[in-house]
């Protein structure tokens, strides 16, 4: 895992103690809110609903066992004892003081932890495959690139003020389980004649318009990496929109100019104004890949312990995956139970998970951009100890990837921005399908709720979106069919007129029903979709006619 | 409000003049003068004949119109129409990367103490702040520790 340096330390120390004298003008009058604003923003301080909300940075979602310690006392001592992890891999806080803000922001420097451009129109944090480093398809690991990117883009004096947000996902393989194509930037590592560099996508994104990031170049080297980055923001930041808000993005920009011209500028500006400063050398990576070796070397001999626990079975079954390490597994710790928010943590389950992460995983753990958690380093002899204790925390629900593995923002519940509530959507989609042998028969499948129509929940990309809409002052739900945050990006397409909250299940049982009929052999929700298109799902849905 | 100009902590002389209308220029105001964007495309040909002239850009408003005749000016203001408006940090950026221009670039309008660093280190030598803001300026200044994760 990353160690911070000593001048990491000292930035974000600065950072916390520029923070509060900007707090303490705020207080007194010199700053108005307007002004203090982008500035709190850019500390990951928001005002909400009911009160401010706090974002804290997980860079690329790596967490040591130490930080989720922190993170659950955090929880308990200045909020209401439990965290949300979003689908950018970090952590918000609903209920935090703004006098207790700069505290909050000390006890995290402690444990080289903060909020820094967690919000705001900056290079916000870098998302990452959570499985980065122990799988076997990737070309390498992808995380020292996050670390030098996530440097470079920390307070950079040009790029602090930008059109809008600015996200940029790296992945390392064909598999993408980090959205890549709806970032703003994506960059793919890939191996061509013995050389390892970069494919680079720019302008995808969600929000009220989505789109599906273009590629822009094939081959990016190394060393050149961050004078690429350098000349698309310094582009974007010239020629973004500034007009409105909803066209600033670098989406709008590539869609405007198109995709050859927004190319060749950021092409020209790159050739002729490299920053020899900016090249990367090999010393430079190798000592931040130094930091990501992994803390198991070599292939053990472990077997995973075989009980005729039926639960622990099916856990086994869904909720872990093959370590790269022979002896060795990865533990997807499920933050879906069918009681809880998605993406909620409580205090007790996050101290308690930390032990376990010290005890059984070398002290790592990882948030997916779906919201759940990864214990990263299993010995396979562990398994069923590790399941007990989870199971006891209520974090080994069976269903990675299945039905009830939603994606959610957190909505009208507790977000100023909402037009309707998303929270309770998923936990009657939980209730309705928790019965295992259902969710085993309809297989995976992901589905994606938002509040409003910017989209935190995703609900573009789920194969099954839901988009919580106000009618009149009435909540009111829109469905999209066969959208894709994987390797094959998709965006969903609208299936129909809306519908209530209380029409919503049944609704998505007949999808479900749908689907079932026109499955072949054993195929998944996607491939179905794929195949016969929208009209039948249409059809069961809305035909009247229809028996 | 009365103004002053900082150039890191030090107030400067403020040596230039702007006139709203050109043709009030008198014989003591004809020279050092900052004109605006729209004063210089149409009064090129005279301006071009005088000392000491500079350039002022809303933050709106691109440096590609000027490019060309960009070693003429003796300072080149840009004026942030609102602190949010970022363009004139990569702006100043070209200045002095892509057009190598060496005279004073200066930073005026609605810009906040907190952006001075950053301003300082894309190429901006001056800022021109209200008085009485001063103070919040030098304290941003003192914040300072010179450590920065780009060149
Ligand atoms: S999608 Fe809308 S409601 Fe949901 S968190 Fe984002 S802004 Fe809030």
């Amino acid at each position: 895992m990353y160690q911070y340096s000593d001048k990491d330390k000292q930035i974000v120390k600065n950072r916390t103690r520029e923070f509060l004298s900007q707090v303490k003008r705020r207080i007194d009058g010199n700053l108005t809110e307007e002004e203090f604003k982008p500035l709190r923003l850019m500390n990951g301080l928001y005002l909400q609903l009911h009160a401010y909300m706090l974002r804290v940075a997980i860079p690329y979602g790596e967490l040591s066992h130490i930080q989720l310690n922190k993170l659950a006392e955090i929880s308990e001592k200045y909020d209401k004892g439990y965290g949300h992890f979003t689908t950018r891999q970090n952590i918000q806080f609903n209920w935090p003081k703004l006098e207790d803000v700069p505290k909050i922001l000390n006890e995290l420097a402690d444990v080289e932890m903060h909020a820094i451009q967690t919000s705001g129109n900056c290079i916000r944090n870098i998302s990452c495959d959570h499985l980065a480093g122990i799988n076997n398809e990737e070309v390498e690991d992808p995380r020292p690139w996050c670390e030098i990117i996530r440097k470079w883009s920390t307070f950079h004096p040009e790029f602090s003020y930008l059109p809008r947000k600015f996200k940029i996902a790296v992945i390392a393989s064909e598999k993408d389980r980090a959205a890549m194509k709806v970032h703003d930037i994506g960059l793919k590592l890939i191996k061509k004649r013995n050389e390892t560099g970069f494919e680079v996508y720019v302008g995808g994104g969600q929000g009220r318009s989505p789109f599906i990031a273009k590629k822009i170049n094939n081959f990016v080297k190394k060393r050149d990496l961050l004078n690429y980055l350098e000349a698309i923001l310094s582009i974007y930041n010239e020629m973004g929109r500034r007009d409105n808000i909803y066209k600033a993005r670098i989406k709008i920009l590539i869609n405007e100019l198109g995709e050859e011209k927004l190319k060749s500028l950021i092409e020209s500006k790159f050739k002729k104004f490299a920053d020899k400063n900016l090249l990367l050398e090999e010393d430079e990576i190798k000592k931040i890949k130094n930091y990501f070796k992994l803390p198991i070397n070599n292939p053990i001999k472990s077997s995973i312990p075989v009980k005729k626990n039926k639960e622990y079975n099916i856990w086994l079954n869904q909720n872990v995956i093959k370590h790269k390490l022979a002896g060795y597994s990865i533990i997807m710790v499920s933050l879906k139970h069918y009681n809880q928010p998605p993406g909620d943590a409580t205090a007790e389950q996050m101290k308690k998970l930390s032990i376990i992460a010290k005890q059984y995983s070398h002290g790592e753990i990882r948030v997916t951009h779906e919201q759940n958690l990864v214990l990263p380093h299993i010995k396979n002899s562990d398994l069923f100890s590790v399941w007990n204790k989870l199971s006891a925390l209520k974090l080994a629900t069976p269903n990675i990837g299945l039905i009830t593995d939603t994606i959610c923002c957190p909505g009208m519940d507790y977000c100023a921005l909402a037009t309707a509530r998303s929270i309770p959507i998923s936990q009657k989609i939980s209730q309705h399908f928790k019965d295992q042998s259902i969710q085993d028969k309809i297989g995976n499948i992901k589905i994606k709720i938002s509040g409003c129509i910017n989209a935190c929940g995703h609900h573009h990309v789920g194969n099954i979106g839901i988009l919580g809409l106000d009618r009149n002052g009435e909540e009111s739900y829109q469905i999209s069919l066969g959208g894709s945050a994987d390797e094959k990006t998709s965006i969903g397409k609208i299936v129909g007129p809306s519908f209530s909250e209380k029409e919503l299940i049944k609704a998505i049982q007949t999808i479900i029903e749908t689907f079932e009929k026109n499955k072949k052999n054993n195929e998944d929700f996607l491939s179905v979709f794929n195949r016969v298109g929208i009209d039948p799902f249409k059809k069961d849905l809305y035909d009247k006619s229809n028996p | 409000m009365t103004k002053v100009i900082l150039n890191k902590n030090k107030v400067l002389k403020n040596e230039y003049f702007f006139v709203d209308n050109l043709t009030n220029l008198t014989k003591s105001n004809s020279e050092n003068l900052i004109v605006t964007l729209s004063q210089w495309l149409d009064n090129k040909n005279t301006l071009s004949k005088k000392k000491n002239i500079g350039i002022k850009l809303n933050s709106d408003e691109s440096l590609s119109l000027i490019k060309e005749e960009i070693s003429f000016f003796k300072i080149i203001q840009f004026n942030f129409l609102t602190f949010k408006d970022g363009r004139p940090f990569s702006e100043a950026k070209k200045l002095r990367v892509e057009l190598q221009y060496t005279g004073e670039v200066r930073a005026s309008g609605y810009i906040l103490p907190d952006q001075y660093i950053f301003l300082l280190r894309c190429g901006f030598n001056s800022v021109e702040i209200e008085s009485e803001k001063k103070k919040f300026w030098l304290e941003c200044l003192k914040m300072d520790t010179g450590l920065y994760y780009q060149p």
